[in-house]
């Protein structure tokens, strides 16, 4: 009887899922539109801008380096043959993101990928650095969002356009050492499902991706200066290529999937913290109900060994 | 069949009694200094007549001297006992440093300042949107940093505490408040990786996430708050009473819980965001588990009655 209703479950949800689940699926195309990318200069930006190009998007870059952004601009000539659009700007001043933004053009894919991340134990770690952090992260994405969604608003072609935010694993579990880090990828949710429901009527969806670490210049310049625990922490998921990650974040974007996750561990991640977040397919919403449980279960286990871990290396203080 | 579910319920309650972690622990307030920022009004002030009551020695801190002193007068009316208070913007960190380094050794930190202010994204202003993340976030920051060097030195080898105000709003986020969602979804980033850093110091983090709350700051949020975003709102339950929030925040503190929720809205939306956070009580983390699925499936009718209700605001 019982496991007659389990296996029956999946049946009776499939066709329920079907219709509740909203916003409804959509599908993004990116040929011949303009796709955005902030923090583009490089690591996965760069991977992405790459992608983009070579599926025949016109693509402009926004960063702080003019010469890192040249760079960048001649190895997507030498790779696909396009011409990207660059534009020399820090994030947190929200000017000159409006002035590049304007001077861009009409945006149908905006990626907020820029990101800073210094990992340390908020005990050591200098404030400046946490603020500086919060600023790029955050602040920067509310900087870029809000300067290009005017224009989105008003394109032309009524065709869906994306708003996508790459945020990281380190947004869906706080891990020790990224207090400020995981403070300011958290955020991107909070600002994600709130402006999910402020753009859909405009046919704008916004995705949220979660990449592992990831290999790129920045992260070798993290590897540097990790605390020990946070290696063994975040080692409980694998690193990938930027190209790889790239790939899925663009795939995601297209169909118009409001969380991207980037591997195995990634796709445990999104379903443990599924929370109130959208979810279009409705099959992946059949499997996140279904192993909704199974999954805290999991998490509760990954929690058990973290905190052994943190014990083994700072044996606690006794008590007087 | 039923021997099936009546011998698996208490092993997995057996499993789950022996991996919970952090382990579950009592924090003491009798006696012990309370530091509540944002602590002249609201919630702050109603923890801190809550605390005072229960034999705590209090410290308040925000930014209207005049507030606090009307605070302090209203708690010594009440209860006969002095709080210390100082003035100070938790923007500025050496004014918070100079204020916590003058209270004395903090046992429990509250780190409760907050500002709301609802609004589409795209109507609000850059520079309120960064007043709202440098108060609710780095203001956050400011504080504990300010506080922990204390706390690790305490005398007295007793759990302490860092508990962080955050909102139903950091559990899930709503139209008109991708600035204030995005601060209080970051405080629970924030106290996730906080958590597994001091944990070796016997401080233990809680994350606090009430629904509206009839407060000062409630009643002129909502004198500007859209259309859209209190009809979806209003799905979810009453406004408390600041009082209720206090008491229950309170009784979370002093059991260490790591998310302290409200209502049964507010027990689904923590259900069904559990996530990776760490949870102390192991028959709470067997209600997660349980009703993990269910609250899934009720989080999606929630979403898809929200986005009906936008699609028809907007067909109009």
């Amino acid at each position: 009887m019982v496991i007659l209703s389990l296996i029956l479950l999946p049946f009776l949800l499939l066709p329920l899922l079907y219709f509740i689940v909203r916003p409804r699926p959509v599908n993004i195309p990116i040929k011949n539109r303009h796709v955005f990318i902030t923090g583009g200069s490089s690591g996965i930006g760069l991977a992405l801008a790459h992608r983009a190009a070579s599926q025949g998007a016109r693509v402009s870059l926004l960063a702080r380096s003019l010469k890192k952004l040249e760079e960048a601009k001649e190895s997507i000539r030498l790779s696909s043959g396009s011409d990207v659009s660059i534009f020399a700007a820090d994030v947190h001043d929200y000017d000159v993101v409006q002035k590049a933004v304007s001077d861009a053009g009409p945006i149908d894919v905006l990626v907020v990928n820029q990101g800073v991340f210094v990992p340390q134990e908020l005990e050591k770690q200098g404030l400046d650095e946490v603020k500086f952090m919060l600023d790029v992260n955050l602040m920067g994405s509310f900087n870029v969002i809000k300067a290009a969604l005017p224009l989105m608003k008003q394109r032309t072609d009524r065709l869906p356009a994306s708003i996508a935010l790459i945020s990281s694993q380190a947004g869906q579990v706080g891990i020790y050492g990224y207090t400020a880090y995981s403070a300011s990828k958290f955020g991107l949710r909070g600002l994600a499902e709130a402006l999910q429901q402020e753009v859909v009527a405009d046919n704008i969806h916004v995705s949220l991706v979660f990449p592992p670490d990831t290999e790129t210049p920045g992260f070798e310049r993290e590897t540097e200066v990790r605390p020990e625990l946070t290696k063994i922490l975040a080692g409980s998921s694998g690193s990938m290529k930027a190209g790889d990650v790239a790939k899925k974040a663009l795939d995601g974007i297209q169909s118009g999937s409001f969380i991207v996750p980037c591997n195995f561990e990634g796709h445990m991640l999104a379903i443990a913290t599924a929370g109130l977040s959208p979810q279009r397919s409705f099959l992946m919403a059949v499997i996140e109900v279904i192993f909704a449980g199974v999954l805290r279960l999991v998490a509760l286990f990954f929690q058990w060994n973290w905190y052994r871990c943190i014990e083994h290396w700072h044996p606690r203080k006794k008590d007087t | 069949m039923v021997l099936f579910t009546l011998i698996l319920a208490p092993l997995l309650l057996l499993l789950l009694f022996l991996i919970v972690r952090p382990k579950p622990i009592i924090i003491p307030i009798k006696n012990r200094h309370v530091f509540i920022s944002g602590g002249s009004s609201g919630i702050g002030l109603a923890l801190a007549q809550k605390a005072v009551s229960e034999g705590a020695r209090v410290s308040l801190l925000a930014r209207s001297l005049h507030k606090l002193e009307e605070a302090q007068k209203s708690i010594r009316e009440a209860h006969g006992v002095d709080v210390a208070i100082f003035s100070a913007d938790v923007r500025d960190n050496n004014a918070v440093e100079r204020a916590v380094a003058e209270s004395g050794p903090i046992d429990v930190l509250v780190v409760n300042q907050g500002i709301f202010v609802p609004g589409a994204l795209e109507n609000q202003a850059s520079d309120v949107i960064k007043s709202v993340i440098d108060v609710n976030l780095t203001g956050s920051f400011n504080v504990i940093k300010a506080a922990l060097p204390w706390m690790k030195n305490r005398k007295d080898g007793a759990p302490a505490s860092i508990a962080l105000m955050s909102s139903q709003a950091g559990q899930v986020g709503i139209y008109g408040y991708s600035a204030y969602s995005a601060t209080k979804f970051g405080l629970r980033g924030l106290a996730e990786a906080l958590q597994q850093e001091l944990i070796s110091d016997n401080i233990h983090v809680s994350v606090i996430y009430p629904p509206d709350t009839q407060t000062p700051g409630f009643e002129q949020e909502r004198k500007i708050r859209p259309e859209l975003a209190g009809i979806i709102m209003g799905s979810g339950g009453g406004a408390l009473s600041a009082e209720e929030v206090a008491k229950k925040s309170l009784d979370g503190i002093k059991s260490g819980s790591f998310s302290i929720w409200f209502n049964l809205e507010g027990y689904m939306l923590g259900f069904s965001g559990a996530g990776f956070s760490p949870q102390t009580s192991f028959p709470v983390a067997f209600l997660e588990i349980a009703f993990a699925g269910l609250s899934r499936l009720a989080a999606l009718f929630f979403v898809w009655s929200w986005y009906r209700i936008i699609q028809k605001k907007h067909a109009n």
